[in-house]
């Protein structure tokens, strides 16, 4: 379980976050809400990119570690950039950060194939279109087998077919004890398949409804 | 079990993982080649035009050293040659994080399960192979445009170089992913680095402008110079690996 206990974060002088309590289960966890609502802030608070200034977060009960490599090792985060690099192909990367996260190179093959990619094995990733990137990223974030995945926008630049290939392997890679965060805009499509849903509306906590729906208003 | 522990048994070690992102930086050179050519033609460049700032008879090949106001020769080549050195060591350097930082590829890196040290010693060991193969080009052709031989006491210079670079990169690594993260990172990264930079340089340049000198290895040890360098090695080798974390977070 993952939990938000008084969460505020800002850039600056502006408040992203604040007074965000959250308590996620293992799921699909769809973070829905307008732009600007804090939808990615939410994702990097959570991945330890974005170190918020008041609150906790708390994983299976215990506060991590600073820069906890074992909680790394768990987790991957695929955010608004690709998270690439541009001179090495799509199968060179996805080699790269399975073996950094100690995860089976094996499994970049089938995972190309099942999300599309697999014509596109060579490319370098600087050569693709922003739909093909995008669809990398997500295999990037995938190949390392994580229990908590965070997608910031999978669907973004995605035409229909290749967001149903993203949401196959989304669910593919789910498992009883996994959780997904997935955060979007466009919410009709993850709502076909998420468990769970948090809208967020620049700021905090304001109800719980059927299907654990968490809404943050400011 | 969990996935993680698990995964612990079969996976690749702190020195496999640095070797392995060290590899990808020197891959992701070699296909862009935009900072060894840069870096080179800065020091081909510098060094052609600093040849035609001291008169012919100021060569090396002359056996009567000459001055250069009060200055000996050999003390303004040993200058010439660690500025050049300084310089374009800066330029690759202020690039160094440029690959993670135009793809978002920080944010994967930095959520790796590796050691932020580790991070540090994998930058730190592409930037040392990137200003290797730049000295290894720079320094013949220096020699060749000022006359400096040094018969069989290249390997001093050897050793000298060696203390120096590693130093270098350290402190290089260490403010280029500081200067990175603001927006005249290019900037910033020298007007960080330098002042630390500043001891390093002079013991260089005075170790080497003994060896110019005529010295041999026991008279360019005897000032205490490569004290300096050694120490200034040890000390930035490990702050470094432990200051590259704070750097990173963000």
């Amino acid at each position: 379980m993952i939990e938000l206990k008084g969460v505020r974060a800002v850039y600056g002088k502006t408040i992203a976050l604040d007074k965000v309590n959250l308590s996620i289960t293992p799921g699909i966890v769809g973070l829905y809400g307008p732009n600007g609502s804090g939808k990615s802030t939410l994702l990097r608070v959570v991945a330890g990119l974005h170190r918020p200034v008041l609150g906790q977060i708390v994983f299976d009960g215990a506060q991590p570690r600073p820069n906890d490599e074992n909680l790394r090792r768990r987790m991957s985060y695929a955010g608004h950039d690709a998270g690439l690099y541009g001179r090495l192909s799509v199968e060179e990367n996805l080699r790269l950060f399975a073996t950094l996260w100690g995860a089976p190179t094996e499994r970049v093959q089938p995972l190309l194939e099942q999300i599309g990619l697999q014509d596109r094995a060579r490319s370098r990733v600087d050569e693709l279109s922003a739909g093909l990137k995008r669809r990398a990223s997500v295999a990037r974030a995938l190949v390392v087998e994580p229990e908590i995945l965070l997608l910031d926008e999978p669907f973004a630049s995605l035409d229909d077919a290749a967001a149903d290939l993203v949401t196959a392997s989304i669910k593919a890679w789910h498992a009883p004890g996994r959780t997904a965060i997935i955060a979007t805009h466009g919410a009709k499509r993850l709502k076909s398949f998420a468990t769970t849903a948090i809208v967020l509306r620049r700021g905090s906590v304001a109800s719980d409804r059927d299907r654990q729906v968490t809404e943050v208003i400011a | 079990m969990s996935v993680a522990a698990v995964r612990t048994g079969n996976e690749a070690g702190f020195v496999s993982k640095t070797l392995l992102l060290a590899r990808k930086d020197l891959v992701v050179e070699a296909r862009g080649r935009e900072t060894l050519p840069a870096m080179l033609a800065f020091s081909f460049a510098v060094t052609l035009l600093l040849a035609f700032t001291l008169p012919p008879e100021s060569s090396m090949r002359s056996d009567v050293p000459f001055v250069v106001g009060t200055v000996p020769v050999a003390q303004v080549l040993a200058g010439y040659l660690w500025v050049t050195i300084l310089f374009a060591g800066l330029i690759g350097f202020a690039r160094a994080f440029e690959v993670e930082r135009a793809d978002g590829a920080i944010d994967p890196l930095v959520m790796a399960p590796l050691d932020r040290s580790g991070l540090f010693a994998a930058k730190a060991l592409s930037n040392l192979v990137t200003l290797l193969l730049v000295q290894v080009f720079l320094v013949p052709t220096f020699g060749l445009l000022f006359g400096v031989n040094l018969g069989g006491r290249w390997f001093v210079l050897i050793v000298v170089i060696a203390l120096v670079d590693v130093g270098f990169v350290m402190v290089g690594t260490l403010f280029s992913a500081l200067a990175a993260q603001t927006r005249s990172r290019e900037l910033m990264l020298p007007i960080l680095a330098l002042p630390i930079l500043v001891p390093i340089f002079i013991a260089a340049t005075e170790l080497t402008a003994d060896l110019f000198a005529g010295g041999g290895m026991g008279e360019v040890a005897a000032r205490g110079w490569f004290g300096i360098l050694i120490a200034s090695d040890v000390i930035f080798s490990v702050v470094g690996a432990l200051a590259f974390e704070f750097v990173v977070e963000r």
